[in-house]
């Protein structure tokens, strides 16, 4: 067991679970999407997009990819919120958030299969 | 440059992770501590006005507090964070900053930035491993010629000095070990543009390893190496080198050339020099008894070619048994008169100074020209930086490695055609030689003039293919005349024509033309521009040959050829 791939895992775990948490709930339902859940799947896919960087492997370069993409849609979602918070009505507005966020979801989902398939081969 | 990014990412993992950790925390906390707005009513901040405030503050840009005062536990929290988040991020400036200034990575840097000039390169070019001496000077004679060059050095010094220098084209240049195929690899060996390899370092062995090298990896690239042992020139020679040059028997070849055929000479010296630069006079070696100090492998090949020329010589030698002298040589270093007078030096006629150490050698003509004034002298330099000097003494022939080496490769690199011409050249009788640089000089002047070889093939001169496909004859003529009017001869004279395995020393310019020919010509650089005119335009072509204009439009081309044969000849021709 190395450390390395404890800390590894964990963010990239913890980088889904945090996003579906923000992602369940009834789409349009504001009371059950909470800012801070956002805030808090952003920075952490943000970590282990970090973590991935400067593997050169083939399934390093797609968990980057993967990374990527989840990064790139929560701070779709997050700039969406700060831009429309305040105008029209506010179930519009988590609607249009929440299903950005469910596009990171699957980036989410695909990085930690790519983790688990990683594991299995893994003859050491 | 995929390996560089890759390094830069692996090593900002830290940096970067203590920035994202400290600003969530900064963030967070800024969003929790109570406040109030100008009202009174009780405001916390959003997540998005906190990250703005925290990213300003971060970077020490600093705003102040908006978008309203901020309450005591908002200030407190704002301290904390100023020292929470300011340290990271100048830490991770840092990082890369340092990253940046890594020598490893600006290695790094350099190399993969040489590897892409050298992909990038769309015209033929030729490698130079050793920006010596002889490399820098065959550099700078191939970038005059306007050919492109990449070079490899071991010294950063030089590599240095080559940035530099003031060359026409962009030569880029690696420090690196050229004996490493890796690094032979990134200068270009397997580029398909790539027309051979000079290998010129002052290392017989970096040499040998080189040439070795790249004939395993692309055994179709012409290979030029310098070697000053016979054992390397062999080996060298076994694994199948194209070119072996030492240059201490090329000299005596020259010295010998100057001796029985200075017209000979003067010919190769000025068909490899650099064009622009002017000619130098010829010396005339006197036939007679001459002293040779210096038995070394310089000496021994000066001796055994003025002895084939049949003159006498005496040898001066400070260490007989080490360079095997024959018998009756003189034993002493050359540099005292009594030497000089024990050899002979009142009754000799020429001296040839050609010790490894070029004090000793201008103390030793210096000396000579002291007893016996009309002596003609021939020193050899063996450093550059002793030019100077040389120069001061003026000697008859001044023997110099680099040049000789430099003069070599040209020939070879310029055109296979040119060695070839060359070595056709050195076989006629002097007087040819005479007769054809009395005919260069008026063609082109006093200064050394541009070679090329062209080939009658649809890549090289479409115009003449296309004419000869039609089955319309064309003769050298047509190449040698004024594309703006055919009445004017171009500045050139053609020198050698190739058509199969048969080659035609100064082909008649009345000779037909077949396709596949190849021609070396030689000639004022405005000549080999406009004859590049002729070589890809087949109307002008045409006007060159018969002095009639080729219609441009298709219907005027019909009409020309429906009503034109009536009225054939144009006013022109």
């Amino acid at each position: 067991m190395s450390l390395e791939k404890v800390v590894f895992g964990f963010f990239i775990v913890l980088a889904m679970t945090l996003n579906f948490g923000f992602f369940i709930g009834e789409i349009d339902n504001p009371m059950h999407h909470h800012v801070y859940e956002l805030y808090a799947a952003i920075v952490v896919n943000l970590i282990a997009t970090v973590l991935k960087f400067g593997d050169r492997t083939q399934i390093g370069a797609v968990h980057l990819a993967t990374s990527l993409v989840a990064v790139l849609q929560l701070v779709a979602a997050a700039v969406v919120w700060v831009a429309f918070s305040g105008g029209v009505d506010a179930s519009t507005t988590i609607t249009r958030v929440v299903s950005l966020s469910g596009g990171a979801l699957m980036a989410n989902v695909i990085s930690v299969i790519l983790l688990l398939a990683e594991t299995i081969t893994l003859r050491r | 440059m995929n390996s560089i990014l890759f390094l830069i990412l692996r090593r900002m993992r830290a940096p970067l992770i203590t920035v994202i950790v400290t600003y969530t925390i900064a963030v967070v906390g800024m969003t929790l501590m109570p406040g109030h707005d100008p009202a009174g009513n009780p405001w916390q901040m959003s997540l998005f006005e906190a990250f703005y405030v925290i990213s300003y503050t971060a970077t020490t840009i600093g705003f102040g507090e908006v978008p309203f005062p901020y309450s005591p536990e908002q200030r407190i929290w704002m301290t904390f964070s100023i020292y929470l988040t300011v340290i990271p991020w100048f830490y991770g400036i840092g990082k890369i900053i340092g990253l940046v200034q890594d020598p490893g990575l600006r290695q790094a840097f350099r190399t993969s930035g040489f590897a892409r000039e050298v992909r990038n390169l769309q015209e033929p070019f030729y490698i130079i491993c050793g920006y010596g001496e002889t490399g820098s000077l065959l550099a700078r004679a191939l970038d005059g010629r306007g050919m492109r060059v990449v070079v490899v050095e071991l010294l950063q010094d030089r590599i240095n000095e080559l940035e530099l220098e003031d060359y026409e084209f962009d030569m880029p240049g690696l420090c690196a070990d050229a004996k490493l195929p890796d690094t032979l690899l990134k200068a270009g060996v397997l580029h398909p543009m790539c027309g051979g390899v000079a290998a010129l370092t002052d290392d017989d062995h970096a040499n040998l390893a080189i040439s070795v090298a790249v004939k395993l990896i692309n055994p179709k690239l012409n290979v030029l190496a310098r070697a000053e042992n016979n054992d390397t020139a062999a080996n060298m020679a076994s694994f199948g080198t194209d070119h072996i040059i030492n240059p201490y028997t090329l000299f005596g070849d020259h010295l010998a050339m100057e001796i029985h055929a200075l017209g000979s000479y003067l010919l190769h010296e000025w068909l490899t020099g650099v064009p622009g630069d002017c000619l130098s006079s010829p010396a005339c070696p006197p036939v007679g008894k001459w002293v040779v100090c210096g038995f070394g492998r310089f000496g021994k090949s000066v001796v055994e070619n003025l002895q084939r020329e049949g003159m006498s010589t005496i040898i001066v030698e400070a260490e007989p048994e080490m360079t095997h002298c024959p018998k009756g040589t003189i034993i002493g270093s050359g540099t005292d008169a009594k030497t000089l007078y024990e050899a002979g030096i009142e009754g000799a006629v020429g001296i040839v100074a050609g010790t490894d150490n070029d004090i000793n050698n201008l103390s030793i003509v210096m000396t000579a020209r002291e007893i016996n004034p009309n002596l003609f002298v021939v020193i050899r330099k063996n450093k550059r930086f002793n030019e100077p000097l040389f120069q001061q003494f003026n000697a008859d022939i001044t023997m110099d490695p680099s040049d000789i080496i430099a003069h070599e490769c040209l020939a070879h690199m310029i055109s296979p055609l040119l060695a070839h011409f060359l070595v056709l050249a050195r076989n006629q009788s002097n007087a040819w030689a005479n007769q054809l640089i009395s005919r260069l000089v008026e063609t082109v002047g006093e200064s050394v003039p541009e070679t090329w070889a062209i080939s009658i093939d649809h890549h090289e001169a479409p115009a003449v293919a296309n004419l000869l496909s039609w089955g319309l004859p064309v003769s050298l003529d047509a190449l040698m005349r004024d594309p703006a009017n055919r009445e004017e001869k171009l500045w050139l004279v053609p020198l050698l024509l190739n058509r199969g395995d048969q080659h035609i020393l100064l082909p008649e310019v009345t000779s037909a033309l077949l396709p596949g020919d190849r021609i070396l010509f030689c000639g004022r650089e405005s000549a080999k521009a406009y004859q590049s005119l002729l070589l890809s335009n087949h109307k002008t072509l045409t006007y060159v040959i018969n002095g009639r204009e080729i219609a441009e439009g298709m219907v005027w081309r019909w009409l020309v050829e429906k009503f034109g044969k009536a009225k054939a000849d144009p006013d022109k021709a």
